[in-house]
């Protein structure tokens, strides 16, 4: 049986700090599998022991941990714990595997909906509206501090929660904070990135005057407009690319 | 700009670009983290903080999920300071963002060949991960950061080189409408990739009435000041 929380908490710190790498390793074949594994070594290590059998077990489970594994990496310490946890509860090898592989893609849009498109942008969004009013570094301080208080929270929850629950790890996924932050996380993130727009306009064309701010807003509308038109093949980095080679091309040949 | 100037600048660089993927992801690569600090080391905040805001908004146009390819915006904004630093008063945003821009799109595809290194460094070791040897994994997973590190150097140091050689070519070649032009050209391009971005994300859900309610109250704040 698996090890109570109190004595496994080595294990879940060593997990936790390796779990920070754990795209180190990033390969279009296992993708995350490599840092998985390696976050998950430390739990595992109990299994070293158990059975008498020369570490078998133990080096079984090293092995299935570094299989294919992709999701968001702030969620992956969820299926690190969960199959960690599996691993010492005896449960069969290829529900281990039909674990992982499930759990890619629910923690894989999770993450990204509560944090590339809602925590990220949206302390982002504030700390570029800080700026633009004029709070300087203390803002990008500030951005720092409160995204990472976040970021560290979800990751450590997420290793808990994992070896907590284990092979019912679905359970985890169903917590009623995880819910209401996810459905807050987007119309909060729209409204604050919505404020900053207008306001970062204002920061970043104080120097412009005259015939510069009508040209700007003439490239924000159009600019805009072709990457929503264009936005299978148009990216921003080749907008700004074009319009600069425009820009100084028309430099050059004004009188 | 001095040899240790341009080493810190380096190093900071590189840190960003591990940051991005590999170590530890705590968002010290967005631009509007790696622009300040880059004019904090150049004795310049301003142009760091205008850099940083400007990139952040091309950050926007990015989700970066899975093995999706995306520009590199950590040390492109770096170089990018770096570049209008030292052109104060002729060409700044302009002649930044022309840098960052190629810089992160040098990133970008600094980023997909790390992964083929990387894939073929697994493949190599395909035996002894099936054995489940720990310290071959643990070898490979070092060795995959460490490469990292070596390619966020790569593309700092290729920035901070293309930095030095648009400001000695493209520098005072231009006439102030020229400099201007430029100026318009890469803040109307952060701000429209800024927000298509953002649209693309908001969709059109219950969360555009919440983004068009944002814009309404910055659009106020701004008109106020």
């Amino acid at each position: 049986m698996s090890p109570p929380l109190t004595r496994a908490r080595p294990g879940l710190v060593r997990s936790l700090l390796r779990l920070f790498t754990v795209q180190g390793s990033w390969n279009y074949e296992r993708m995350q599998g490599l840092g998985i594994g390696v976050a998950e070594e430390p739990l595992l290590r109990n299994l070293r022991a158990e059975g008498g059998d020369d570490g078998v077990a133990y080096r079984a489970a090293v092995a299935r941990g570094a299989h294919f594994f992709n999701a968001h990496p702030y969620l992956c310490g969820l299926a690190v714990g969960a199959a960690a946890r599996a691993e010492h509860d005896g449960v069969p090898p290829e529900q281990v595997e039909r674990l992982r592989t499930a759990l890619c893609g629910p923690l894989g849009s999770l993450g990204d909906r509560l944090v590339w498109a809602g925590w990220l942008p949206l302390t982002s969004g504030l700390a570029l509206i800080a700026v633009a009013l004029g709070l300087g570094l203390p803002a990008i301080v500030a951005f720092v501090v409160v995204y990472n208080v976040g970021h560290v929270a979800l990751r450590w929850w997420a290793l808990r929660a994992g070896w907590r629950y284990g092979a019912q790890v679905a359970q985890a996924l169903r917590e009623p904070l995880l819910q209401r932050a996810t459905a807050l996380s987007g119309p909060a993130m729209a409204l604050v990135v919505g404020a900053a727009l207008p306001l970062v306009a204002q920061y970043l064309s104080s120097a412009f005057f005259g015939w510069a701010r009508v040209a700007l807003a003439g490239v924000v509308a159009g600019g805009c407009g072709l990457l929503w038109w264009q936005r299978a093949r148009l990216t921003g980095v080749r907008l700004g690319l074009a319009l600069l080679a425009v820009g100084a091309l028309a430099g050059w040949l004004w009188p | 700009m001095s040899l240790e100037l341009q080493l810190l600048l380096l190093a900071w660089g590189t840190l960003v670009g591990l940051d991005l993927v590999s170590v530890p992801q705590a968002m010290i690569a967005r631009p509007l983290v790696a622009g300040p600090i880059a004019g904090a080391i150049l004795g310049d905040v301003a142009t760091g903080l205008q850099l940083g805001v400007l990139f952040e908004l091309f950050q926007y146009d990015i989700l970066p999920m899975g093995a999706t390819r995306y520009p590199e915006y950590g040390p492109a904004t770096v170089a990018a300071v770096s570049a209008a630093h030292a052109a104060t008063g002729t060409l700044g945003l302009g002649l930044g963002a022309l840098v960052g821009l190629i810089t992160a799109m040098a990133g970008g595809l600094s980023l997909h060949a790390l992964r083929q290194l990387n894939t073929r460094a697994v493949r190599r070791a395909a035996a002894a991960l099936e054995a489940g040897d720990p310290r071959v994994l643990e070898r490979l997973h070092a060795a995959g950061i460490l490469r990292d590190a070596v390619r966020a150097a790569v593309v700092t140091a290729f920035g901070l080189l293309l930095a030095q050689v648009v400001r000695a070519y493209l520098a005072g070649t231009l006439p102030p409408h020229g400099v201007a032009l430029l100026n318009v050209a890469a803040v109307g391009a952060a701000l429209a990739a800024g927000t298509a971005g953002t649209l693309r994300l908001v969709g059109r859900g219950p969360s555009l009435r919440w983004f068009a309610a944002g814009v309404v109250g910055g659009t106020v704040v701004a008109w106020l000041r």
